[in-house]
């Protein structure tokens, strides 16, 4: 009886893409730790620096896959799957940067960041303890679509985006030593955090809210 | 994944394993019972000409006796109704029923092939305001016609000097059913229906005696029964392949997936089982454009698709010679295999003829996408004045 669960309009195609997605969040996860270890936990640059770019390729190739079988996909089974199918197309395109601002991060080892230079420098360790902790949250909420947890984890995320604002904006108040390359990990920090962010919002908000999931605190 | 994109309160619950394998189930029936219906509604239009009598149908045939003249109609009639699997069905019928000759239905099975590459021409269309897509779908439904137009050119006037396909085609027929008579003799001369040839007489049967209940007779009798037979063909045809499109949407989509990036063999492989299970040609023709019109399927990847889906559309043919009396049916439905399966070996195998149609289509395309009246042009030329033309010119040579 294996060959009816093949047939149906349902079939296993969206669990494919599903499960490629999913591999994209866990790649995320990997090369964020890979780049955030080398700037701030003292990996060498030159040890992690194939893998983090195979990685990055890994995540650029399976974004594209997830595109060609989601036109497939629509071609196929038309308009009642485009919603899911856009959903789908936004979130592949956070996920892949992810990979972006996993590199940008990486390209600051090239400058260095001085951890003892102040308390936010120093700040800067927990919080990408935090960030690689939400990424394996982010997968594990959208493996399970859990709703109920989501929103928990948006206001969690909301959080850390103002934690990183806040150390921005002090950061740049500061004057007599370089701040920068902490100003540059901050911002590629709340980036990374704001596209899980973008993710988990597709299990709780309609198509057209999408990624407006922080809408009410900009309001204020 | 289901849902993603709505409230979770909104959010319908997923049918549980046994619901599916039931749906599964009951459409799996559901296409049996419409495939019994089709063949019927053959029975059917082969009987209700035969009803009308040997002039009558004479009559009606008469224009297509011009070789011309039957792809012209063929052509016609399949941009008509949009599907050659209705038009092939119907000359299946026809020839069945022994009111077309094979000689006369082989030009009409061509045409048929040409009339239904209009379906992915017309969906390529809907591109038309975005340049480069408009340019890719357009190559990918033209290629297509292209390929017929080129079979045609080069077999239908190999066929009317030697007849090499009905010949092909008698020969697989005798080899399928033995020679003609040989059955009947084998039985000690009694005639010998399969099983399901005896369940589509008796409907077909039980049908004729309803409407004679209803005080038709004669040939008031013959064209009810013609004109409830063509619904019948045409609304079997459609639901079959509605259906078996929702059953095989997974493993077609699966088979797609795959086959982007392939070339050869597989796309024609995948385009025989894809179609022969759609039951349309145009279905997986019509698929294909938007996968080349976002550029994820290459037009020299798409073409063996496309040959693959000529072929595999013949099986509705064949299907149908299963609800006619004559050996004539199943001849011009192994006829319609011939001629495909002859312009694939003729045009895919050597690369500078496989590039013949790609290239004309490119050609077309560039000129479509810089001036939309090419587009007009060769929908109207091609489908509607050309065919039009052949019929009122070649219809009255006889």
């Amino acid at each position: 009886m294996h060959w009816l669960h093949r047939l149906g309009p349902e079939a296993q195609s969206l669990n494919e893409i599903h499960s490629k997605f999913l591999q994209m969040i866990q790649d995320g996860r990997h090369i964020f730790d890979a780049a955030a270890n080398a700037l701030l936990g003292g990996t060498s640059p030159q040890v992690i620096r194939n893998d983090l770019f195979e990685t990055d390729r890994r995540i650029n190739r399976t974004e594209q896959e997830i595109r060609r079988q989601i036109v497939v996909h629509g071609s196929i089974h038309g308009a009642a799957t485009f919603p899911a199918l856009l959903v789908m197309m936004s979130l592949v395109k956070d996920a892949e940067r992810i990979g972006d601002y996993a590199k940008n991060i990486f390209d600051l080892t090239k400058v260095g960041l001085d951890l003892e230079a102040g308390p936010r420098e120093a700040a800067l360790v927990p919080l990408k303890d935090k960030i690689s902790k939400l990424l394996v949250r982010a997968h594990g909420l959208f493996e399970r679509q859990d709703t109920a947890k989501a929103r928990e984890f948006l206001s969690e995320v909301v959080e850390l985006e103002d934690e990183c604002d806040a150390a921005v904006e002090e950061l740049l108040r500061l004057s007599g030593r370089n701040t920068s390359p902490a100003v540059l990990t901050y911002r590629y920090f709340k980036r990374v955090i704001s596209h899980i962010g973008n993710v988990v919002t597709s299990l709780v908000v309609p198509l057209d809210k999408l990624d407006y999931f922080d809408e009410p605190r900009d309001k204020q | 994944m289901n849902g993603i994109a709505t409230a979770p309160s909104e959010r319908p619950e997923p049918p549980t394993q046994l619901q599916r394998t039931l749906g599964v189930l009951l459409r799996v029936a559901l296409v049996l019972l419409l495939l019994y219906f089709f063949l019927v509604a053959i029975q059917m239009m082969g009987g209700s000409i035969k009803m009308m009598g040997k002039d009558a149908s004479e009559g009606l045939f008469a224009g297509v006796n011009n070789p011309f003249a039957g792809l012209a109609v063929g052509i016609l009639a399949t941009v008509l109704v949009q599907s050659s699997s209705t038009t092939t069905s119907t000359i299946v019928a026809l020839v069945g029923g022994g009111s077309l000759t094979v000689e006369q239905a082989v030009p009409m099975i061509m045409g048929a092939n040409i009339g239904t590459t209009i379906t992915n021409t017309l969906v390529s269309i809907g591109h038309i305001r975005k340049s480069m897509s408009f340019r890719r779908a357009f190559a990918a439904a033209t290629v297509h016609d292209f390929f017929n137009l080129l079979c045609v050119i080069v077999l239908l006037p190999l066929e009317i000097a030697f007849g090499f396909l009905a010949h092909s085609a008698e020969w697989l027929t005798s080899l399928i059913l033995g020679a003609p008579g040989a059955e009947s003799a084998a039985h000690g001369g009694v005639h010998y229906d399969s099983p399901i040839k005896v369940a589509v007489k008796t409907a077909f049967k039980a049908l004729q005696g309803l409407l004679q209940d209803f005080g038709f007779e004669g040939t008031s009798l013959a064209v009810a029964i013609l004109v409830i037979g063509i619904a019948l063909t045409f609304t079997c045809l459609i639901l079959i392949t509605k259906n078996m499109r929702t059953l095989v949407s997974g493993p077609l989509e699966h088979a797609l997936n795959r086959s982007l990036g392939k070339s050869g063999l597989i796309g024609i492989v995948i385009g025989i089982l894809v179609t022969a299970a759609v039951q349309s040609s145009s279905i997986t023709t019509s698929l294909l454009v938007p996968l080349c019109a976002a550029g994820i399927l290459s037009l020299e990847n798409a073409f063996p698709i496309m040959l693959g889906a000529n072929i595999g559309t013949t099986i509705t043919a064949m299907l149908a010679s299963l609800g006619t009396d004559e050996r004539g049916g199943l001849t011009i439905a192994l006829v319609h295999l011939c001629f495909n399966l002859c312009g694939v070996l003729l045009f895919y195998p050597i690369k500078r003829l496989r590039r013949i149609p790609i290239q004309a289509a490119r050609f077309l395309a560039n000129k479509a996408s810089e001036n939309p009246f090419w587009v007009l042009g060769y929908v109207a030329g091609v489908f509607i004045v050309m065919p039009l033309l052949g019929w009122w010119a070649f219809g009255k040579l006889q």
